[in-house]
């Protein structure tokens, strides 16, 4: 498989998975603000 | 919600263009992708350490808390990336220099900013009062970001050194394929934007540990 392909993909499922973290997170915050 | 998809589409959009798009950098070869990770984490380390002074000395004048949280989240921040600057360079150094550390001026330079931020979130958790935190604090981040310029621009080009050039050469010309310079300037906004999310979301938790604190 080629090289570039395996960088995007590693790549792109780590940026995804740390993007839904911080909106989890966020989500947490927004949550305790609120009470 | 809409600004943090447009972060996310941003990010992976470039990552697509500079991983399938961008042609190779003759003389890194393979390692080019490693470019679009390095350096963003490390320009947003700076911006992130500058940050922090900048709210320290605000705190200073005005002893606002909340330039006491700006300043300790971008901190926090800061060594975070330059945690990512680090480890990115350190999987270059393996693959273009044959081992993970070789103490080149730019990997020391890098290492002391990691001990004096770190020192600085250590001194935070040492002290006990808000206030006495806050002033300590502020006078350390001030102190510490007069080492940063020094360490991260001026001592890597004093002492002969293996890493590339930096991006802005000599001659002030940036010396680029057009594609890899478009990829690179927007990975290096994707990663300032996702830095100014962090650090709201950052401050907006600090706010609450205080808030649960009284």
């Amino acid at each position: 498989m080629d090289r570039n392909w395996v960088v995007l993909g590693v790549s792109l499922m780590l940026w995804g998975l740390l993007f839904i973290w911080i909106l989890r997170v966020e989500r947490r915050v927004r949550d305790v603000e609120k009470r | 919600m809409i600004w943090r998809i447009l972060i996310f589409l941003w990010i992976a959009t470039t990552m697509v263009v500079a991983l399938l798009g961008a042609p190779l950098v003759p003389v890194l070869q393979e390692t080019t992708r490693v470019l679009y990770f390095h350096i963003p984490s490390a320009w947003v380390t700076v911006l992130a350490l500058g940050w922090s002074m900048i709210n320290s000395v605000l705190y200073l004048i005005r002893r606002d808390m909340r330039n006491d949280d700006h300043a300790a989240a971008a901190a926090e921040l800061g060594l975070v990336f330059c945690i990512v600057a680090t480890v990115t360079g350190s999987i270059w150094a393996k693959s273009m220099w044959g081992s993970w550390w070789n103490w080149d001026p730019r990997e020391t330079s890098i290492f002391f900013v990691l001990l004096i931020y770190g020192a600085y979130l250590a001194l935070r958790g040492s002290i006990e009062g808000e206030e006495k935190r806050a002033r300590l604090s502020a006078v350390y981040s001030i102190v510490a970001f007069v080492a940063v310029p020094p360490l991260i621009f001026v001592v890597p080009r004093i002492y002969s050194t293996l890493h590339p050039d930096p991006i802005i050469n000599g001659s002030g010309k940036i010396d680029m394929d057009p594609m890899i310079r478009w990829c690179f300037f927007s990975m290096l906004l994707g990663f300032t934007f996702l830095f100014t999310w962090l650090q709201s979301l950052r401050v907006r938790v600090s706010r609450l540990e205080r808030r649960l604190a009284t």
